[in-house]
């Protein structure tokens, strides 16, 4: 596995932001982070509603899905720019940086196109969603507004495959010049 | 090309993949997309159509949210000072033995791995709070390091469990009941630990001088904590007149409130949150994700209440469970396509009607996968290695008679599951929870720490065997509580 997933959890307190992408997707993440607290909130406040009352908030699942899922299409994009997707380099650690650089940058190339890809579908999904103005069972929540959210977030992940692809690009032809 | 074979070549691309440096969900992504297409009558129209809400669907999913919940709940504790209070906690308990103070990093983690589900986040947690302090006592490099990565890995192996909810998600079983079924494996482990660090220290004294005889002065135990527990039980005992609760989970939640009013003062906030997530999840008082979020936001007024917790560890606490869960979901959505594929294959269907009509023993296919995992463990990711191989095992273990319900035997396969991810986070070649204390503690070789494990990891081989001999040691707790 990749030491590059060590830092974040071994080193306790999270490096600061370095470059415009990670510092971009670093607020798009605190923003989840936030949601996801809010989550916690919601459900908290449900549960002593229900043990004390007896009266939970009515379709309080709905809106864990709903803010949970944009919350980790904000995740994403944060994670690729800290490189914290995990791989696996047990077979090509022996490789010169620089290689493993070039094949890096060609996974995140691939990634980004693939990713592209899905966030065509998803764009397709939303305006199916706007179309058949699909709700929630219980609360009628209508549901385009975080597809959309999530599709836009999704198209976040490919800029961000794209900067760390080039990233790695300049660092191994940095490194060539000197 | 039958889709069989189809399949079977999948597997072995996404190999190749991987070892060339692909991110593992992009590898299961990229040959679930292919394979998809390929055996799909409707080929790409249909992976258009099937990605169009997917990755939305999947995610926006009630059981899912656990997850970062309980990740959010795990970077609190590690920022809000529990572990050290833990520590010292049992320091002060154990200390006086020879090999107390590893003892006291065994039974700490033990408490911690209660509030928190993830075994990289104990072991950095008490890589902090603990190593400085088994140094400054002399304690041999090698064995306190390995000691603190073995005790990480109860970060897992007590409930909650990330590596659990997963195995839920992806087996469609019972989260709750999978918790319950873990508590007996998971408490047995640190007794294990702590019989192997006696073991290892009366064979090898110079690993931990009993000049470490620590001496810690124990917080008393204040009336708040005690008014507090009595208010927990009655208010059990009020759930339980007003007929919420039945019974025996009322006498078992009352049991598991006990503690809160023994326990020393300094950490009686840690172990009410534990109890009361664990408890609430083990009584049915509420679902997983309910339980995650009232242990998230008590862990947050416990670390605003001890002035332990500031904006800015919050902040960090967020952005680490950004990471977290944006790697976990990332691999969940490539498995989710991956099994997709496998399922249009029918390799699954196929390879459990083979196995189950070959004549095997039920009990030799089942070893035989646990040393598969064992050894794919060692070099590879155990979230991604369950997630890869449980599509096709998991029919496989169902289809077998081993004298029990299918959904016992579930339940059951999926605490050996988590303790041969446990082994795998700490074997050599590649055990995670060695490579964060070697990150941490860059003097100490990580040779030395893969040397300190090892006598954990024939523990851990003894505990397997005992588990799978006798399976009840995970299925008595679920079917006392259901």
């Amino acid at each position: 596995m990749s030491n590059e997933t060590l830092p974040i959890e071994a080193a306790g307190p999270v490096a600061p932001p370095r470059s415009a992408i990670e510092r971009l997707t670093s607020h798009v993440a605190d923003f989840g982070g936030l949601l996801t607290l809010a989550v916690a909130l919601l459900a908290t406040a449900s549960v002593l509603l229900r043990w004390l009352f007896s009266a939970p908030i009515d379709g309080d699942f709905e809106y864990v899905k709903m803010v949970t899922a944009v919350a980790v299409f904000t995740y994403l994009p944060y994670t690729q720019a800290r490189r914290g997707n995990i791989m696996v380099d047990t077979f090509t650690g022996w490789l010169p940086e620089r290689v493993r650089n070039v094949i890096d940058a060609f996974w995140d190339l691939v990634f980004a196109a693939l990713l592209g890809y899905l966030t065509y579908c998803l764009v397709h999904g939303t305006l199916a969603a706007i179309t058949s103005g699909e709700t929630t069972m219980q609360r009628q929540i209508v549901l385009w507004p975080s597809i959309m959210l999530c599709t836009a977030l999704s198209g976040l992940l490919v800029v961000t495959a794209l900067a760390t692809a080039l990233r790695l690009i300049a660092a191994s032809a940095n490194r060539n010049a000197s | 090309m039958s889709g069989i074979t189809v399949a079977l070549a999948g597997f072995a691309l996404m190999l190749v993949l991987i070892a060339l440096r692909a991110p593992i969900g992009l590898a299961m992504l990229l040959v679930g997309s292919g394979g998809y297409i390929l055996l799909h009558p409707s080929g790409s129209l249909a992976f258009f159509g099937y990605m169009k809400t997917n990755p939305y669907h999947q995610f926006a999913n009630y059981t899912l949210s656990v997850i970062p919940l309980f990740i959010l709940m795990g970077a609190l504790a590690e920022r809000a000072g529990i572990a050290t209070a833990l520590f010292k906690s049992a320091e002060g308990a154990l200390g006086r033995f020879r090999g107390g103070l590893a003892m006291a990093v065994i039974g700490a983690c033990t408490a911690f791995g209660a509030i928190c589900g993830s075994s990289v986040a104990t072991t950095a947690t008490f890589g902090r709070a603990a190593l400085p302090e088994l140094e400054k006592y002399k304690y041999d490099g090698g064995f306190a390091t390995g000691t603190i990565a073995v005790g990480g890995t109860l970060g897992i192996l007590i409930p909650p469990s990330v590596i659990l909810v997963v195995y839920a998600i992806t087996t469609e079983q019972n989260i709750a009941k999978l918790f319950q079924a873990a508590l007996i494996p998971g408490l047995l482990a640190a007794v294990f630990y702590c019989l192997t660090i006696a073991l290892v220290v009366r064979h090898n004294p110079a690993l931990a001088p009993m000049t470490a005889k620590a001496t810690v002065e124990r917080a008393p135990r204040s009336i708040v904590q005690i008014v507090f527990g009595l208010a927990i039980i009655g208010g059990i005992a009020a759930q339980w007149l007003r007929g919420r609760l039945e019974w025996d989970n009322a006498l078992i939640l009352g049991v598991m409130a006990l503690p809160m009013m023994l326990v020393d003062r300094a950490v009686m906030p840690a172990i009410s949150i534990a109890i009361v997530v664990v408890g609430g999840i083990y009584g049915g008082v509420f679902t997983p994700t309910e339980g995650a979020a009232v242990g998230a936001i008590a862990m947050l007024l416990v670390g605003f209440a001890q002035r332990t917790l500031g904006w800015r560890d919050i902040l960090q606490a967020i952005r680490q469970t950004a990471e977290t869960s944006g790697m976990i979901f990332m691999i969940l959505l490539g498995a989710e396509v991956f099994g997709a594929f496998l399922a249009l294959s029918k390799l699954p269907t196929v390879a459990a009607e083979l196995i189950g009509s070959s004549g095997f023993s039920p009990y030799v296919v089942l070893v035989a996968m646990l040393a598969f995992y064992i050894l794919l463990g060692a070099v590879m990711d155990e979230l991604a290695m369950i997630l890869l191989t449980l599509p096709v095992f998991f029919p496989v273990i169902q289809a077998l008679d081993f004298g029990m319900q299918p959904d016992e035997v579930a339940i059951w396969f999926g605490i050996l599951v988590l303790i041969v991810v446990g082994i795998g986070l700490t074997a050599p070649p590649i055990g995670l929870n060695v490579f964060v204390i070697s990150a941490m503690a860059r003097h100490i070789p990580m040779t030395a720490t893969y040397k300190g494990v090892l006598p954990f990891i024939a523990a851990d081989i003894i505990r397997l065997a005992l588990c799978v001999a006798f399976p009840a040691l995970s299925l008595w707790l679920v079917r006392a509580l259901n």
